[in-house]
């Protein structure tokens, strides 16, 4: 049974219809990434599913609760992180958390949340003097304090230097652990590989493509193998191997981009010929390439064809 | 309620941070009052005042600008703000409702009017003005006084998206229930006819509450129905127009 499940959500913001349908499941214990471009329909999505919009269509389920009744209970269960949402200036890191604190009925100590995110040394420290990255790990912190069975987290690093990110990181590894269920919507294909058992990639309202981080990236496209061959080999010879789609020469170097069996023939064809490749490397496909491919604006790409 | 006083010590602390607010609001007020009192003149009847002292003739005015600063400027601004920072939405998202946190900057205002109120009152006793036994007709006027000021103050951070439009508009509204108060013109030399629209605002219906409570003499309904009237209907609209984001 998925502790979050979706199914046909649709909203409208006046005349114009911002999500199409979309589905989503999300597991117990699991970290779910939804990524996609600016305007593709992110953060209404879990907006809907945290009960702060009410969708005109589909289903929402969360832990049994359907967000749009407004029961409370939804709200002792679920922590959100919000983009640009901002704390009163003159308030001060531990006061936040301390505030927060006394909405739930059993709130993690304000100086754990502190020393995890970093903030000992700036919980005197009022709101508007913390720098912005230390805004938004407070944010973070505020969103779990209640001890959340569910966490909704919005562009959780977004504007953090890459030290503070692993460390966020680290801890909601330790989270999903401790049996807590993340869904989280960022912009970083390196967070959602990274931390993501599924991902799901939303394009225009849609969902464009799910799966897990490794699955979505095989589908992202070509294993690229790239060498400079000793002696010189006529490209012609490779191209007319299996699995093998286009053959390029750069400077000496060849490039050739096949499927995932095409490293390996290629490697075992210029063996047969006496060919050394120097320099060799075999770079998989990312999930840089699968959100590219999914979220490709230019017309013909597979995934605009199967959407019309 | 574990929430609701958290949300108001919070409000409090963060009062006390903001020292332009307690200056105007609170030691502004009192200490114009303080001068006035240690002048022996302010202190004699004066026949422009209608026969009372300057003090007294004041004595509302001060108490009626203390209020109004805090619940038609200093409030509806904190309540935009909120609403613009994104903090109620922050809250929807807790277990606490946004509609805790009003009811918290709602109960503070009302605490600190009622409280700078009694203070206007208690000091003048020092001065051998007043009595101490009207002390509680005092306290029973201020509270419609306030209520009336923050609905208005309410209902203007509800119908005004912009926090800096609402504080704004709220000023000058405060300006005009100072007038309507006396505060630049006795209200004993008001025209009958100015005195009869002075009456019906918030402004001078407090002024005039809050005299008859300190000076005694003939009691009068009229102010206290017209601070109920404001006040309802005020919070009425304050509560169908309000947005949280």
């Amino acid at each position: 049974m998925a502790l979050i499940s979706v199914s046909g959500l649709r909203k409208s913001y006046g005349p114009r219809e911002i999500l199409h349908g979309i589905d989503l499941r999300v597991e117990e214990g699991q970290i779910v990434g939804i990524v996609g471009p600016n305007g593709a329909g992110k953060t209404t999505t879990v907006e809907c599913i945290g009960g702060l919009r009410r969708r005109d269509g589909g289903t929402v389920d969360v832990a049994g609760i359907d967000p749009a009744d407004g029961d409370p209970a939804l709200r002792r269960i679920l922590g959100m992180q919000l983009q640009q949402c901002r704390l009163p200036a003159k308030i001060t890191a531990a006061e936040a958390l301390d505030l927060f604190g006394a909405f739930y009925p059993q709130p993690r100590p304000t100086g754990e949340l502190l020393e995890r995110f970093g903030l000992t040394a700036q919980r005197d420290r009022r709101f508007e003097q913390l720098s912005g990255g230390q805004q938004q790990r407070l944010s973070v912190a505020l969103a779990l304090i209640g001890r959340p069975r569910i966490a909704i987290l919005d562009e959780l690093t977004t504007g953090l230097d890459p030290a503070a990110r692993r460390d966020i990181w680290t801890y909601l590894d330790r989270l999903t652990a401790e049996g807590t269920t993340i869904l989280l919507v960022t912009h970083s294909m390196e967070e959602a590989q990274h931390l993501c058992d599924r991902v799901t990639i939303i394009d225009d309202g849609r969902v464009v493509a799910e799966g897990t981080p490794d699955a979505l990236a095989q589908q992202g496209g070509d294993q690229l193998t790239s060498f400079v061959p000793d002696p010189t080999v006529p490209l012609d010879l490779l191209r007319d191997l299996p699995g093998v789609r286009t053959v390029t020469e750069e400077q000496g170097r060849v490039q050739v981009h096949g499927d995932a069996a095409s490293p390996q023939t290629v490697l075992t064809t210029l063996i047969a010929h006496g060919i050394t490749a120097g320099q060799l490397r075999v770079t998989g496909p990312s999930l840089d390439d699968a959100y590219l491919r999914a979220t490709d604006p230019t017309p013909g790409s597979p995934t605009r064809e199967a959407r019309r | 309620m574990r929430a609701t006083t958290a949300l108001f010590t919070n409000e409090l602390r963060l009062l006390g941070r903001t020292p332009a607010v307690v200056i105007w609001t609170v030691i502004i007020p009192l200490t114009a009052l303080v001068v006035m009192c240690a002048i022996p003149a302010a202190r004699q009847p004066q026949a422009p005042f209608g026969g009372v002292s300057v003090v007294e003739a004041y004595q509302p005015v001060l108490v009626v600008f203390a209020m109004t600063l805090l619940a038609l400027q200093v409030m509806p601004m904190t309540l935009g703000q909120y609403r613009e920072l994104g903090f109620l939405r922050r809250l929807r998202t807790t277990p606490a409702s946004p509609r805790q946190l009003l009811t918290a900057v709602l109960l503070l205002a009302f605490a600190v009017t009622i409280a700078v109120g009694v203070l206007m009152g208690v000091y003048p006793l020092f001065f051998g003005l007043g009595s101490a036994t009207r002390l509680a007709w005092l306290v029973a006027a201020l509270v419609p006084c306030s209520a009336a000021f923050l609905a208005v103050g309410a209902m203007l951070a509800a119908v005004i998206p912009n926090s800096r439009v609402a504080s704004g508009v709220g000023a000058a509204l405060a300006a005009v229930m100072w007038f309507s108060a006396g505060m630049w013109f006795p209200r004993a030399q008001f025209p009958d006819w100015l005195a009869r629209i002075a009456d019906w605002t918030p402004g001078g219906a407090a002024a005039t509450a809050l005299s008859q409570a300190l000076l005694g003499g003939p009691f009068s309904w009229q102010p206290l129905v017209c601070l109920l009237v404001w006040t309802a209907g005020c919070f009425v609209v304050a509560l169908c127009t309000f947005r949280w984001e």
